[in-house]
């Protein structure tokens, strides 16, 4: 799975990913996300659009990275959400959690 | 004499569960550092089966066909517990004729280290395969023995995830309880050897509560955090109404799920059986009802998280009332991979119940369902049926 990063200003990072999100690459996310929040930009949205398949991990790491992020004043949101990944949100009620945008800009919105 | 030790031999291959499996980056990094280690352009993990020679990893050949045990180098290889080492295998009476010796630039050199099972039964062999003449050293065989045994341990362990997944059965209920006027049911069905799904059930005095979960993932890790999960919430069960025991289980393993990244979803539910009142709280679980005795279905509602979640709001409990010949089910999300919408799957599950007799025949037939599916996630179902009034 790749990762784009791309920093912008106030603390605000895009994380483009493409490929699987799965046990296998999740950690990779987590250590990304991690370094993110603790270079100052604790405000990460992750844009979901090219991720062909996620599973539990996938959605566990996000919201690991989303309790790390939040005690560091950020958030941790997500776009390009495809049906799947948005039944699982809505079946777990994690999407009160874990906010789904329907692009980039608007996930920024209010930072 | 010759024939038992083969059977034998042939049952400890069977037992490693190994045979037929889909390459694994553990035993493919074995096979690319003995090739590296070696210079050599090939080099297999084999197992030796009945009539053939299966390849669980291999680099240089660029596949997995089988070989014929009779054209195979590795057969050889177990009849000792010494490495085999073949270095003209072109003027070699054994191999000579051996289709991929003979073939013009094929094989002139073979050293093959057998592998044991966890028993010691010679199952197959880590190999190297060289088209040029060579020969090796008493260092390079020490190495070779060396790294036949990180095969061995790899071998050995997946022998041992399926005795982790039999413990982990023997946590599930094993016996359908005795609940005067119900009949209950479950199953569960681990994606692989063992898995984050669990379902529980017990007597509480006179009460009976039922459990039904998924840690977030699957195999040893999520496994784990079941088997506590489970114990956490019978504890918190015993001396606590089931929205209070949530609530403490959640809080008692808070830092455990903020530790390992994880979260689970659940739902435990607590029935009065001369009432057939059940109240239940639902954490993110969201797969359950009830089905009427008329067919109907009612799906629960409910807004709760999951236990894990970045964010702490308590759990509330909710009640229903389970009257004659009415089911309650609980499903684990595993199942709706099988289905293309939720929404089927909620009418599978209502249709399934609404033509089933007893909680078994229900779970027998999700699980048939799975089985057919070939499922790739864990999948779980527990149905409670309060008989119908004669």
């Amino acid at each position: 799975m790749e990762i784009e990063k791309t920093d912008r200003e106030r603390g605000i990072t895009v994380l483009r990913l493409e490929g699987r999100l799965t046990m296998v690459s999740a950690p990779r996310l987590k250590s990304v996300i991690d370094e993110a929040v603790d270079s100052g930009h604790p405000r990460v949205v992750v844009d979901l659009a090219a991720v062909t398949f996620m599973d539990s991990s996938g959605l566990g790491t996000l919201i690991a990275g989303l309790k790390k992020a939040r005690q560091a004043d950020g958030d941790v949101r997500i776009t390009g959400v495809t049906q799947q990944v948005a039944t699982v949100l809505a079946l777990t009620n994690l999407d009160r959690v874990l906010r789904a945008h329907p692009t980039v800009e608007a996930a920024t919105d209010g930072w | 004499m010759v024939a038992r030790t083969e059977e034998r031999r042939l049952r400890a291959l069977a037992a490693l569960n190994i045979l037929d499996t889909p390459r694994e980056e553990r035993f493919d990094r074995l096979v690319r550092l003995t090739q590296r280690m070696f210079d050599v352009p090939m080099a297999m993990v084999s197992l030796i089966d009945e009539d053939r020679q299966w390849n669980k990893a291999e680099v240089g050949l660029g596949h997995r066909d089988d070989v014929p045990r009779s054209a195979s180098m590795c057969d050889h290889t177990i009849r000792g517990d010494e490495a085999l080492v073949v270095t003209d295998p072109a003027h070699d009476p054994r191999f000579a004729s051996y289709p991929g010796v003979a073939a013009e630039g094929g094989v002139r050199f073979y050293a093959g280290q057998p592998l044991h099972a966890p028993g010691g039964a010679r199952v197959g062999s880590l190999c190297i395969v060289d088209t040029r003449a060579r020969t090796l050293d008493d260092n390079q065989l020490a190495i070779l023995r060396e790294l036949a045994d990180f095969v061995e341990t790899e071998l050995a362990r997946t022998d041992e995830l399926d005795r982790a997944g039999e413990l982990q059965r023997t946590l599930l209920p094993r016996r359908t309880p005795h609940l005067p006027g119900y009949d209950v049911a479950g199953v569960c069905l681990p994606a692989s050897a063992v898995g984050g799904d669990f379902f529980d059930w017990h007597a509480l005095g006179d009460d009976f509560q039922v459990v039904i979960a998924d840690v977030m993932g699957k195999g040893i890790p999520a496994a784990i955090i079941g088997a506590s999960v489970r114990s956490v919430l019978r504890g918190a069960s015993r001396f606590n109404d089931v929205e209070v025991a949530v609530n403490r289980a959640a809080a008692a393993l808070e830092s455990d799920l903020f530790e390992t990244s994880t979260f689970v979803t659940l739902l435990a539910a607590r029935l009065d059986p001369p009432s057939g009142t059940l109240t239940y709280v639902d954490a993110g679980h969201g797969i359950a009802g009830i089905v009427s005795r008329d067919g109907t279905a009612h799906q629960f509602e409910s807004d709760g998280l999951p236990l894990g979640a970045p964010a702490w709001e308590p759990w509330r409990a909710d009640r229903v009332v389970l009257e004659p010949g009415d089911t309650f089910i609980a499903l684990s999300d595993g199942l709706l991979d099988l289905f293309d919408t939720i929404e089927e799957a909620r009418e599978a599950a209502r249709a399934t119940v609404a033509s089933c007799s007893t909680a078994q025949e229900v779970v027998d037939v999700v699980a048939a369902y799975a089985r057919d599916h070939h499922a790739t996630d864990d999948v779980t179902a527990v149905v409670v049926r309060r008989h119908d009034v004669a």
